[in-house]
């Protein structure tokens, strides 16, 4: 496969469209501009959907709107962006809709910056819409994982009818490194049992978030829940690394995952058993496989770039005391060296007297 | 005890104002890297950047993949104007490398453990007959830095990146680039 060099954000937009996009949704905002950017000159001659939108709260709607129609719809944006969102994603979580959103996360709270940051975690996991809902995320760390989970990002969207974030940062959309575009490798999914299409001939069908009955509503809701159990089945990624016999396991997602991975090759170099954790998937979150891993090793650090947001998963998937969490809001990302003497500090008591 | 972290990547910030052509002659040899079988990563600065004001971006370049893409020290500063170099300067490793463009950073006091190459980038530039290929002059000098890199790529990438009716550029541009790896002969 040829690699060329991209740019995070031009991974997202070219894989989106490669992958049926038909319709995009958006407003700019630094420092996911190129996604909306490069999508306006490719979709229109391509007899697809570009609209710039007034706000970001008429972009998720329209995403509703072209998702229930049949569309393939697409909405990019950022932080304190995504946050005008929210009201719509719980709607389309309601109504069952296929939207996939990519959040390249910059700092907050509020309109903070534009450095990068992993800040709005619990924004696209936890969510910020009313109800029990739930949103598929995927946490690239690299752009070639741009391309592919902007790919299967699309497939789990149709598969489960669910929106689906693509959960970038400003590091990850603004870098390019070499990587290679695919062709989308994943089947059609057949929509016409509950597209809205034009009842002309048939009888009518509904796309609606209101019941007007408790006993209708409870069943959709566990309706619902039954495709959150299945998408928590079937769809966990993540990766590993020397975890086999480790003392200390750094969990992390994202671009800093590379830093982490670095970081605890070197910590092995010097002796310490230390493994890598990185969910892909942050819902459905690797809890099972944590869970496993937490029966031998008792040590954790969540490194993440925010004050502390996936460690609550990790506390809670591997039940044990030490979890530490290093990181800082946004900016200058945890570099190797601050990683690895958090790994020594935490492993102190374990190592004090053999170093 | 410290431990020095042991990696094969070296860092390169390239940095001066807006229009200086700093992106783009990071992306020509982030591209080059690549070329060369090598990993790389290019980040820029980004946000509210314009013509005149201050412009940076970063290339880590590996045998591996790249681990962190922004590194709080660097192997090599290219740095086309003062502001830049003040700024940077403190961010370059001991032992490292700085090429300054003295056509524009008058005041350099050679204080500290690193190798300072110092060029009239700028002021070649011009005397090619387009102050625009400051950037393509600085990437020939830089070019001298990488030993075991093969920048013969420098042509195709030049051809691929300009746009069909700026064609006549790729001539001067490569000239240009030439005349930057001479610079460092000429003093050496």
């Amino acid at each position: 496969m040829k690699q060329e060099l991209i740019k995070g954000n031009i991974a997202i937009a070219q894989s989106a469209f490669d992958a049926g996009c038909d319709s995009y949704f958006g407003y700019p905002i630094t420092p996911q501009t190129e996604i909306g950017e490069y999508l306006s000159r490719i979709m229109p001659k391509n007899n697809r959907a570009y609209v710039c939108c007034e706000s970001e709260i008429a972009s998720i709607n329209m995403c509703i709107g072209a998702a229930a129609s049949g569309g393939h719809p697409m909405t990019s944006s950022a932080s304190c962006a995504i946050a005008l969102m929210q009201e719509g994603l719980s709607y389309a979580c309601a109504q069952e809709l296929p939207i996939v959103i990519a959040s390249v996360m910059r700092a907050g709270p509020g309109l903070g910056n534009i450095y990068p940051s992993q800040a709005d975690y619990n924004q696209a996991v936890k969510g910020g819409g009313n109800g029990d809902y739930h949103i598929i995320v995927l946490a690239p760390s690299n752009v070639q994982e741009c391309i592919n989970f902007t790919h299967k990002a699309f497939y789990l969207a149709q598969k489960y009818r669910n929106p689906v974030f693509i959960l970038a940062d400003g590091l990850l959309g603004q870098m390019m490194e070499p990587a290679s575009f695919i062709e989308h490798p994943y089947e059609k999914i057949d929509n016409s049992s509950w597209v809205l299409t034009g009842a002309k001939g048939r009888s009518s069908k509904f796309i609606r978030s209101l019941s007007e009955k408790e006993a209708q509503h409870n069943e959709h809701v566990y309706k619902l829940f039954e495709k959150y159990k299945k998408i928590e089945e079937n769809e966990v990624m993540y990766d590993e690394n020397f975890t086999d016999d480790a003392d200390l396991i750094v969990v992390s997602f994202g671009s800093l995952s590379r830093n982490v991975k670095a970081a605890v090759k070197e910590a092995r170099r010097q002796g310490l058993k230390v493994g890598s954790f990185t969910p892909k998937t942050l819902y459905p979150f690797p809890t099972q496989r944590l869970r496993e891993l937490s029966r031998r090793t008792k040590k954790f650090i969540v490194a993440e770039m925010n004050m502390g947001q996936m460690i609550n998963d990790v506390i809670v998937a591997t039940r044990c005391e030490d979890v530490r969490h290093i990181g800082r809001p946004a900016g200058n990302w945890l570099d190797i060296d601050e990683i690895i003497g958090e790994i020594k500090t935490t492993l102190g008591d374990v190592y004090a007297a053999s170093i | 005890m410290p431990t020095m972290t042991q990696t094969s990547e070296k860092s390169l910030i390239i940095a001066g104002f807006g229009g200086q052509g700093v992106l783009l002659c990071g992306k020509i040899i982030a591209n080059i890297f690549m070329l060369n079988g090598k990993k790389v990563t290019w980040y820029p600065c980004y946000g509210s950047e314009m013509r005149g004001g201050a412009v940076n971006c970063e290339i880590v370049v590996s045998d591996e993949e790249v681990t962190s893409v922004h590194k709080q020290q660097t192997d090599i500063l290219l740095t086309l104007n003062d502001i830049s170099y003040n700024r940077f300067l403190p961010q370059v490793k001991d032992g490292g490398r700085i090429i300054a463009n003295t056509s524009l950073i008058k005041d350099i006091k050679e204080e500290r453990n690193i190798e300072y190459i110092k060029a009239d980038i700028t002021d070649k530039a011009s005397d090619l007959g387009n102050i625009k290929v400051t950037n393509m002059v600085a990437l020939g000098l830089l070019s001298t830095l990488f030993d075991n890199v093969d920048f013969s790529h420098v042509e195709e990438i030049i051809k691929d990146m300009l746009p069909k009716n700026k064609a006549d550029l790729v001539e001067l541009n490569l000239k240009a680039f030439k005349a930057g790896k001479e610079l460092r002969t000429e003093r050496n």
